[in-house]
This record gives structure tokens, C-alpha cells and sequence, in this order.
């Protein structure tokens, strides 16, 4: 971006040199051809000619630094915006990527001196990544989370695609308020949800017991899919209707005459070509159920073999005695990669997306 | 191939009537082409053949099968777009071959058709393009093998060529024509530029208004048209109007007199207000009167404006002396001036005092309240049987 608005800048910069080379040329032209004349008033005209070019350098000579640095600030602002442009961006960096420092410092030092880290680990001991796994059952907790995450994302691409297709495209009587109540579901707070939802999880059902055994959804991976994809859906319907709505209805039209129903258009031609749209929604809604606290933490016993996530076991490592940080600090790192590689693979998908959606063509 | 009926197909959108009451026939094999300005329910119309569009009354056939309630998939129809509407996460290939993958047709006889298919629209070794790469009319030919390869037994065309400039369109519609005469299919264009609709068609449709107006050969809606918007209609230059009366001598109309028996004008009796029709190339120059047939009495007028096409020259004539040049778009269809076309070697110039006579043989008389036409002849002796090939949409 950088990049090419600087190219015409100096391009620009480099005409505004010449422009100012040639009509310095010119004047000297017409100074010397004025001076055959032997006119004295037409050499004073010149001479005041030449002095108004020359202004701007005299006037510089004047001023002090601060006021020099406006001047050129003014005279190029690209300079201060680059400038602007790097503090923001060491401030930002700074502030998200600090926590995973401090975290990694905190893993690195060994138990028992985590009082005195200053900026480097107190002591170096790299065995606490290892020994994550041997304290506890870490990586089946990993493994639940990511179950659950891509669980409750395929739920939410599929539901909202449905959704997204009919809102994006269709016209239907009470479509707005339709959309407006979907909105304004997302608007409770999740916590409102809870108790009716924790009750009736621990309720049992008859047709669920061949699934679940004692017939109730506590403990199982659904306890937490079912809340978190209905909480998190009205995101990936408003994304998924935005680029839905802009697929041109002759490429569906066309699909449907070749030979797709309306469902198979969907997903052979609209779905496809919303890719950075469907990559966004996908992406945010995994990443924001896989972090999600509230659910996680109360929709299960805490087991990993009853589906715990990811934050029961990092909360695992506080025994009644003692609290090993610098083992939550390693889980808390390894429970990020998963997350982390997800995003530099779907990076600029999501990117064009979340631009793509807010320029409508 | 098959025969495509539609019966009496009406389509509301609300209050609006887009399409009001269509009933037709398009014979096996036929280039039939729906013609009209936009907004007349034409591209509606062919939605409904597809089944992109339900229609709320009427029934739509095809073959011997009513498919009003089917799906456009199983409808046995292709169909060309004006956006010409290529997939473009596809290449070439996948495109063209996007149908019989959907049939689950084996890859080998796919790959046999989609060559062929190719062929015919001269794409060879381009099938590994995506469409991004190609110029508009290469992706309109892909548009037309995705549309061929398939062989259905009716090919819907949505303005195909209305995207693409001028010289290719030209080019296409020769293609279009040696198409529909090697496959010898049955064919529904839709397109408003009169001009494709008179060179490729066996038979023309003129809508307005979500009406059928006529549907007859070119010829016969150039030669006979059935009313007055499908006299202004086809032909370009349009048709010269002249609104006045008839009385017992003949018409009357504010800047001339025909000679005529209005006995012998059918569906008209004295008195009534008639529109008098006549093209361009039907208004002469008195000199030239010998050479017709039965020329109509000169007429006074003054050429005003020249306008030499090269092959002809369109010159628009005044008829009063106070005729008000009009900023038209149709200039040659406000009364007090008249479009004569002659040719480039004709001893004429602009401003100057002329005689014009009109050829009785080509003169079109209407009904201007109904806008139906009366006759399309009114020589002396010979009969007159004004619109017998035209079919009426709404009587």
C-alpha cells in the first residue's frame, strides 16, 4: 500500500523539480535576451522576477526547528503519515504481542521463582512444554476444544449459508424484521441463557440415551455446540448475507438452468465464489468458540473424558495447594498454535473479506 | 429439438402486469425471436420457458409435456444470458462441461461433447482458460457451448450479443444463424435491437406493453405490420405518421391530401381519424413518379436536413412552411416533416423547394385510436387484404 502511494509521490515530487529547473532556464533565457536590449527598466522587472523564485529559500532561513519541521511537515505530509503510521503500529504490536512475551518468559522460568522476572526468564527451563502433558491430559483437552470448535463452526457455515442465502437473495415478506430479530438475539448477554439452558441440558431425554447414556446433553460436546453456535450465528448470517446478496443472479439463474436446484446453485457457484466471505465467517466463529469462557467452563464436569475444553485444562494445573503458573503459562502457549496456524493459512481470505464486505460494488 | 407453447402467460409483480396474456407457438426447429423496446415483458416472458420465473396465470409447453410446475433443471432448456453469466471460479472446461457433470455423464463422453462442442463455437485450445482471460466474445462463445453441449430440445437466448461492440455482434449474429442452421434447433431469442431481430429470425414476436403485438416472418411485420407500434417499431429508420381524417375524397391530413375511396378503406367509415403510414423509402422525389406503380398527387416540401449513409441518403423533408423541427427522437414521426431515403446520386440538397409523391402501393392507414391497421395498400384496383398473416395478440 506503502509502496505504491509512494512511487507517484516521488514521481510527482521529481515533475515538480523539473517544472522549477525549467522556468528557472526560462528566466535566464529571458533575462539574457532582455540584457541585449540594453533596457534598464525591463532588467529591474527581471531582476524582482528572479527574487520572488528565490522567496521561499530566503524565508526559510528564518525560521527555527520546530517551526522548519511544520513547514516541511506541511510541504510533505506523506512524511509525518508514514511517521504517524509506524507509532500506531509499534503501539499496537507492542500491546498484543507483550501478553505472549510475558508468557513465554513466565513458562520458561522454573517453579518457584516466578517472583522476580524482570524482562528475561528467571532461570531457563524449557521442560515445562513437556511437562504439560505429563501433569495432566493436556492434549486431550486440546482435542476436545478443537471437536467442539469445528463442530459448532460447521453447525454455524451451514446454518448461516441457509440463512445468508435467503436473506442475501431472496425477497420474502418480513425480511427486515426478520434480520433486525436475528440482531437483536446476538444482543443478549450469553449469560441470560445460561440457567435455561443448564437445566435443560441436565434434563433427560428418552430419544437420546442411545447417545448420550443417562439421556441428557451435560457432558457431551453438544452442551457446548448448540449454545455456542446459536450465540455466535448472527455474526456469520450478517457476513454471509453481505456476500451472498452481491453473487450476480445470472450466474445463479445460469447454474439452475444447467442444471443445479436452487440449494445446489448454492453451493456449487454462490458458496464458492464468496470464499473470503465464508473463510471469514468461519475463521472468526472457530477462534471465538475455541476462546469462549463461560460455556466452556460450565457445561462440563471438568473431565477430559466428558469433553472438557481447553480452559479446564489449563485451569487443571491450580491444584488446592499450589498454582503452577509457569505450567498454565506453556498451556496457554501450545492451546494459541492451533488458533495461530488456522489464521496465517486463512489470513488473506479473511482480509479481502472483511474489506470485501464492507465495499459493496 | 421440440416445440415450445405458451398459453396465455400472464406475470403480476404486485400491481405491476409485467407480461399480460401471452399465448404463442414456436414450430420445432424455429428461430423465433422476441422483439421490443425494454420493460415490455419480453426477457420475462423467456424467463418463464426456463422456469426462472413462475408465471401467475397460464401454462407453458414444451414438446408435447406441460412444464409450468418443473424445475429449469428438468426442463430440457439451455439457455444464453446477456451478462453472459460464466462461472467464474471455472475454467473454460468446467464451464462448458458444468451441466453434463451434474448428469453424472462417465468423463470420457463428457470430454467428447465438450470438444465437439467447442468446435462448433471455434474454442479450441482454449479450454483451459478461465473466463477472466478472454475477450467478451470468446466468453459468449463459451457461453453459447455451455448452452450446445448439453443438446436440449430449446435454446433460450437473453440478449446474447447486447455486451459485446458493435463489429462482433455483427460477426455473432452470422454465427448465431449458421448455428441454428447446423443444429437445427429450436430457438427463442430475446433481444430490443430490431436490426438482429429482422436478419436471424424465421419468425418475429413484437411485445409491448407484456402484449403480444405480432408474431409473423420479418417480412411480413416490416410489409404488414398489424398495428402502429409494430409499423414504428421494425424498421430503422421508422415508419413516416401522419395523423388526419378520412373523408369522402380520400385523407386528410393538416399538411396533405391521398386521393381515395373510403369505401374501399375495410374496418373505416367517413369521418373516422386514421394515422397514414409511409417508410422512408416509400416517399420519392415527383421526377422520379414515372417509375412507380401509382404514385400519389406531389406534395409541397422543403429538405431541410441531409443525411448521406453512403449507401443511401435520408433526407428530412418539411411539409409547412412554420413546421416545427421537433427534438424527437423520432423525428420522422411527428407530422409537418417527413423521412424520405434516396440514393446517394440523387440531385438533391438541403434547403431547397422539392415535390415529393408517396408510393400508393406502400401506403400503411391505421386506426389512430385503436392503432390498428386498416390497409396496407391503398392502390385502385388491386385487392386489398390488410394483415391476413398477422395474428392479433388480444382479440
Amino acid at each position: 500500500m506503502t509502496d505504491t502511494r509512494d512511487s507517484p509521490q516521488s514521481d510527482d515530487s521529481n515533475g515538480r523539480e523539473d517544472r522549477t529547473t525549467a522556468t528557472d532556464s526560462r528566466a535566464e533565457r529571458f533575462r539574457s535576451s532582455s540584457g541585449l536590449r540594453a533596457d534598464g527598466g525591463r532588467e529591474t522587472t527581471e531582476s524582482d522576477r528572479a527574487a520572488i523564485f528565490e522567496g521561499s529559500q530566503d524565508a526559510e532561513l528564518d525560521r527555527g526547528p520546530f517551526q522548519q519541521w511544520a513547514a516541511n511537515s506541511i510541504e510533505n505530509p506523506e512524511r509525518v503519515y508514514r511517521g504517524m503510521f509506524y507509532v500506531a503500529a509499534i503501539f499496537f504490536l507492542f500491546t498484543t504481542l507483550f501478553p505472549f512475551y510475558w508468557l513465554l518468559m513466565v513458562a520458561l522460568t522454573p517453579e518457584g521463582q516466578l517472583q522476580d522476572i524482570i524482562f528475561t526468564p528467571n532461570g531457563f527451563n524449557p521442560g515445562a512444554f513437556i511437562e504439560v502433558f505429563q501433569v495432566i491430559p493436556f492434549h486431550w483437552y486440546v482435542f476436545n476444544s478443537f471437536v467442539i470448535a469445528t463442530a459448532s463452526t460447521i453447525l454455524v457455515l451451514v446454518v448461516g449459508s441457509l440463512a445468508g442465502y435467503a436473506f442475501g437473495r431472496l425477497e420474502f415478506p418480513g425480511k427486515t424484521p426478520l434480520l433486525l430479530l436475528v440482531l437483536v438475539i446476538s444482543f443478549f448477554p450469553p449469560a441470560a441463557f445460561f440457567i435455561p439452558l443448564n437445566d435443560l441440558f441436565n434434563t433427560s431425554f428418552f430419544m437420546l440415551e442411545p447417545i448420550t447414556g443417562d439421556g441428557t446433553l451435560y457432558n457431551t460436546p453438544g452442551a457446548m455446540v448448540l449454545p455456542l453456535s446459536a450465540i455466535f450465528m448472527p455474526l456469520a448470517i450478517f457476513i454471509l448475507t453481505t456476500f451472498y446478496a452481491q453473487i450476480p443472479d445470472g450466474l445463479e439463474d445460469a447454474a439452475r438452468v444447467e442444471g443445479t436446484t436452487r440449494l445446489g446453485a448454492l453451493f456449487r457457484v454462490i458458496i464458492p465464489l464468496s470464499a473470503p466471505g465464508v473463510a471469514t465467517a468461519g475463521v472468526l466463529t472457530f477462534i471465538a468458540v475455541y476462546n469462549e469462557f463461560f460455556f466452556s467452563f460450565l457445561m462440563t464436569d471438568g473431565q477430559p473424558q466428558n469433553w472438557a475444553p481447553i480452559l479446564e485444562g489449563i485451569l487443571a494445573y491450580q491444584g488446592q495447594y499450589e498454582v503452577m503458573y509457569n505450567l498454565m503459562a506453556a498451556a496457554s502457549i501450545i492451546g494459541v498454535i492451533p488458533v495461530a496456524i488456522l489464521v496465517v493459512v486463512a489470513q488473506e481470505k479473511i482480509v479481502s473479506g472483511l474489506t470485501a464486505g464492507a465495499l459493496k460494488e | 429439438m421440440a416445440r415450445v407453447r405458451l398459453e396465455n402467460i400472464t406475470k403480476r409483480y404486485g400491481e405491476e402486469t409485467a407480461v399480460d396474456g401471452i399465448s404463442l407457438e414456436v414450430e420445432d426447429g424455429e428461430f423465433v425471436t422476441f422483439v421490443g423496446p425494454s420493460g415490455c415483458g419480453k426477457s420475462t416472458t423467456m424467463e418463464t420457458v426456463a422456469g426462472l420465473t413462475q408465471p401467475s396465470e397460464g401454462d407453458v409447453y414444451i414438446g408435447d409435456d406441460k412444464v409450468t410446475k418443473l424445475a429449469p433443471k428438468d426442463r430440457g432448456v439451455a439457455m444464453v444470458f446477456q451478462n453472459i453469466a460464466l462461472f467464474p471460479h471455472m475454467d473454460v472446461y468446467e464451464n462448458i462441461s458444468f451441466g453434463l457433470r451434474l448428469r453424472k455423464y462417465d468423463d470420457e463422453e463428457v470430454r467428447r461433447r465438450v470438444e465437439q462442442a467447442a468446435d462448433i463455437v471455434q474454442l479450441e485450445g482454449m479450454l483451459d482458460r478461465m473466463p477472466a482471460e478472454m475477450s467478451g466474445g470468446q466468453q459468449q462463445r463459451v457461453g453459447i457451448a455451455r448452452a450446445i453441449v448439453r443438446n436440449p430440445d430449446v435454446f433460450l437466448m437473453d440478449e446474447p450479443l447486447a455486451n459485446l461492440d458493435a463489429k462482433l455482434r455483427v460477426h455473432m449474429r452470422t454465427e448465431l444463424q449458421r448455428l441454428h442452421r447446423e443444429l437445427n434447433a429450436t430457438i427463442i431469442y430475446v433481444t430490443h435491437d430490431q436490426a438482429e431481430a429482422m436478419t436471424m429470425s424465421n419468425r418475429i414476436a413484437v411485445l409491448n406493453d407484456g402484449k403480444l403485438q405480432q408474431i409473423a416472418p420479418p417480412l411480413v411485420c416490416y410489409n404488414e405490420p398489424t398495428n402502429l407500434f409494430v409499423a414504428g417499431f421494425i424498421g430503422s429508420p421508422s415508419m413516416n405518421f401522419a395523423e388526419g381524417e378520412l373523408d369522402e375524397n380520400g385523407v386528410q391530413t393538416p399538411n396533405f391530401h391521398i386521393e381515395l375511396d373510403p369505401a374501399t378503406v375495410p374496418n373505416a367509415s367517413v369521418g373516422d381519424a386514421v394515422t397514414l403510414g409511409v417508410r422512408p423509402e416509400d416517399v420519392h422525389l415527383s421526377a422520379y413518379a414515372d417509375s412507380l406503380n401509382q404514385p400519389t398527387a406531389p406534395i409541397d416540401a422543403r429538405s431541410d436536413v441531409l443525411e448521406p449513409m453512403g449507401d443511401e441518403v435520408f433526407v428530412y423533408l418539411l411539409l409547412a412552411e412554420d413546421a416545427e423541427r421537433t427534438m424527437d427522437e423520432d423525428p420522422a414521426s411527428s407530422s409537418g416533416q417527413l423521412l424520405m431515403s434516396v440514393t446517394p446520386d440523387t440531385d438533391i440538397e438541403a434547403e431547397q423547394d422539392v415535390d415529393v409523391v408517396l408510393d400508393r402501393s406502400k401506403i400503411h392507414l391505421f386506426d389512430t385510436e385503436t392503432g390498428d391497421a386498416l390497409t396496407h395498400d391503398i392502390t385502385d384496383q388491386s385487392e386489398r387484404e390488410p394483415g391476413t398473416t398477422a395474428t392479433e395478440a388480444d382479440s
